[in-house]
């Protein structure tokens, strides 16, 4: 029988993928997950989403030497209508990194309840966002994958493409609890999945999800992505576990900055794509970060 | 504990009560146990110093047993259980449960008992989709957000947790939320779920869940007396186990069903008199894992006989 999945997949990321899930049934032979986390269904999916992530949004890792081998929380800017940003991080920590690792992505309260949904995302690794979730997982030297801008991150209409929602801080308590470096990341090329986007408040309220997103297209076009991964982020040993918020919030806004930097480096050197689109916008975004960088 | 002491347990005709009770006089024959329950007590299986009697614990002659006996200890394990979710017996739960715990506490304050054994649930957590990982004794009690007849339930832990407190320089006590108690010789919903001959498998949701055998429950309880000070506990073992997992390891066969349907499914089971309380199809959904680490400071790392694999084996017996 015709076997799709050999097709699209190269034999080189063939034997790649079972030599990270060897390495990965070794890491977890002595692990129980409560969330249920499935290596087997890990593997089965990864081997359905390489060839998207390779021949359809062909992406590009910058930075993957600046990963070392111990526990992250991975912070990342948040692109696109579907958390398609998220899971191409997730693969690229798996295929372009080393060692790899299953990274556990922090997903919306909304998420867990939803049927099918909440079940098969928990076994392929995403949590519900939660701190005493992150430190189990902390301590069990797990990476956490988190988008502190949240939902407003990927709903936002096109004329807010690439414009960065403020951070929450909830991210940075669990680092200074545990003393987790920040690994900060961005992803170009998401928002122009979805090129032209309504989000309609009402109605999302009215029918209970976080956010209603209105496409012109229903599947991602294929926008090529980058992911860039910057050098990891330290917190600082004089900062006290109850730290206050203005303390907080600098840091977060130093995280914050960071990726802004490397997002403004990255729409400077994306592959062309949409062009009419987002060269308007990137010029509108480079600018305002300009202004506000001197205010 | 070699010196002769007299233990009250209240719910002697449950199957835990009676195995505690057996637990007890085996370990100290010179004890005498009175158990009393608002149920039948003529199926109690009879023990050399063991007084079953027939007697509701919110009558007057519940008081003359304090009068007439001096307890060291006293187990509260009658709280009345959520198999109907019937109106009336929603107000003899309250009644019982909430006013005839206040009642015991009362008397055990007046009459000097040494020791009280509170037995709780986790349910008081409650299943909930937003759940942390391992809730902690000091988590919010959560289950009436969702269902509001158990109120009873969490109002008795409160009422328990705070009467501890109060009296922690005179009375030591004890409250235990244990995790799913099942074995064979109890009757509780999870039990007969779990060993019927088809049990409701969701499609559409996983949950884990902790399981504790009813020997390991009732030496627990027992330990309590001794090695446990005054505080409220979780009672669970180290590990845990999906919902399809644990029916394939008890060999129950599934019944495939999207959960999310479980509103109507209800109402059709209530036309065939089979009447399952709604709170527990919220468990076949969301996880409510509790954490050990408390319990684990006093009685040690490993404080349990049954791995939970064994303790779903071991209720095929039934």
């Amino acid at each position: 029988m015709l076997n799709l999945e050999h097709l699209l997949l190269s034999a080189e990321d063939d034997l790649k993928i079972n030599q990270i899930f060897h390495h990965l049934r070794e890491k977890y032979k002595d692990y129980q997950d409560p969330w249920g986390l499935n290596l087997e269904l890990c593997e089965k999916t990864l081997r359905k989403l390489l060839p998207v992530y390779r021949s359809y949004f062909k992406v590009r890792v910058f930075g993957a030497e600046n990963v070392k081998d111990h526990s992250y929380i991975v912070v990342s800017n948040h692109t696109g209508q579907l958390p398609i940003d998220g899971m191409m991080i997730t693969i690229a920590f798996l295929m372009d990194i080393t060692p790899p690792r299953i990274l556990r992505v922090m997903v919306e309260r909304f998420m867990a309840q939803l049927p099918f949904i909440g079940d098969l995302s928990a076994q392929t690794g995403a949590i519900m966002g939660d701190r005493n979730n992150c430190a189990f997982l902390i301590d069990h030297g797990e990476s956490i994958l988190v988008f502190p801008e949240g939902v407003s991150g990927i709903s936002k209409n096109t004329s807010d493409f690439y414009k960065m929602r403020p951070f929450t801080e909830g991210f940075y308590r669990i680092a200074l609890q545990k003393k987790t470096p920040i690994l900060p990341i961005c992803v170009i090329g998401a928002e122009e999945m979805f090129p032209f986007v309504f989000h309609s408040k009402k109605l999302a309220h009215a029918l209970h999800v976080p956010a209603l997103p209105i496409m012109s297209n229903l599947l991602p076009l294929p926008s090529p992505i980058d992911i860039y991964i910057g050098e990891e982020i330290t917190i600082p040993e004089h900062i006290e576990t109850e730290a206050t918020e203005k303390e907080i919030k600098e840091n977060v806004f130093h995280i914050e900055n960071t990726i802004k930097r490397m997002l403004i480096t990255g729409l400077k050197n994306r592959r062309p794509f949409f062009d009419h689109i987002r060269k308007p916008i990137s010029k509108f975004v480079i600018k305002e970060f300009k202004n506000k960088s001197h205010q | 504990m070699n010196e002769s002491k007299k233990i009250l347990i209240i719910g002697i005709a449950g199957g835990l009560a009676q195995i505690t009770a057996r637990l007890i006089l085996t370990e100290n024959p010179d004890w005498e146990i009175i158990g009393i329950d608002s149920r039948d007590v003529s199926k109690v299986v009879p023990l050399k110093n063991l007084t079953a009697i027939n007697l509701k614990y919110s009558r007057g002659n519940f008081e003359n047993l304090f009068r007439n006996h001096h307890f060291h200890a006293v187990y509260h394990l009658g709280r009345i259980s959520h198999a109907s979710n019937e109106q009336n017996i929603l107000a003899k739960r309250i009644d019982l449960s909430v006013m005839g715990t206040n009642r015991i506490l009362e008397l055990c304050e007046r009459s000097d008992v040494k020791k009280v054994v509170i037995l709780s649930t986790f349910h008081v957590y409650g299943a909930l989709p937003d759940n942390s990982i391992f809730l902690g004794e000091d988590a919010p009690l959560r289950a009436s957000i969702r269902h509001p007849e158990l109120r009873d339930v969490i109002e008795m832990d409160q009422m328990c947790t705070s009467w501890m407190w109060k009296n922690q320089n005179s009375i030591s006590a004890v409250v235990l939320r244990p995790c799913n108690i099942i074995g064979t010789q109890i009757q509780n919903s999870m039990t007969k779920f779990l060993s019927g001959p088809v049990a409701l498998s969701p499609i559409d949701y996983n949950p884990f869940f902790q399981f504790i055998h009813e020997f390991d429950m009732a030496s627990i309880l027992y330990q309590a007396l001794s090695k446990l000070p005054t505080g409220t506990y979780n009672v669970a073992g180290n590990d845990f186990i999906s919902l399809r997992e644990a029916l394939k390891v008890v060999g129950t066969k599934g019944v495939p069903f999207p959960m999310i349907f479980s509103g109507g499914l209800n109402s059709i089971l209530k036309k065939f008199n089979i009447d399952v309380p709604e709170y527990l199809l919220d468990y076949l959904k969301f996880s409510c894992l509790i954490s050990n680490s408390e319990l684990k400071k006093h009685l040690g790392p490993e404080f349990l006989r049954f791995s939970i694999k064994e303790t779903l084996e071991l209720i095929r017996l039934r």
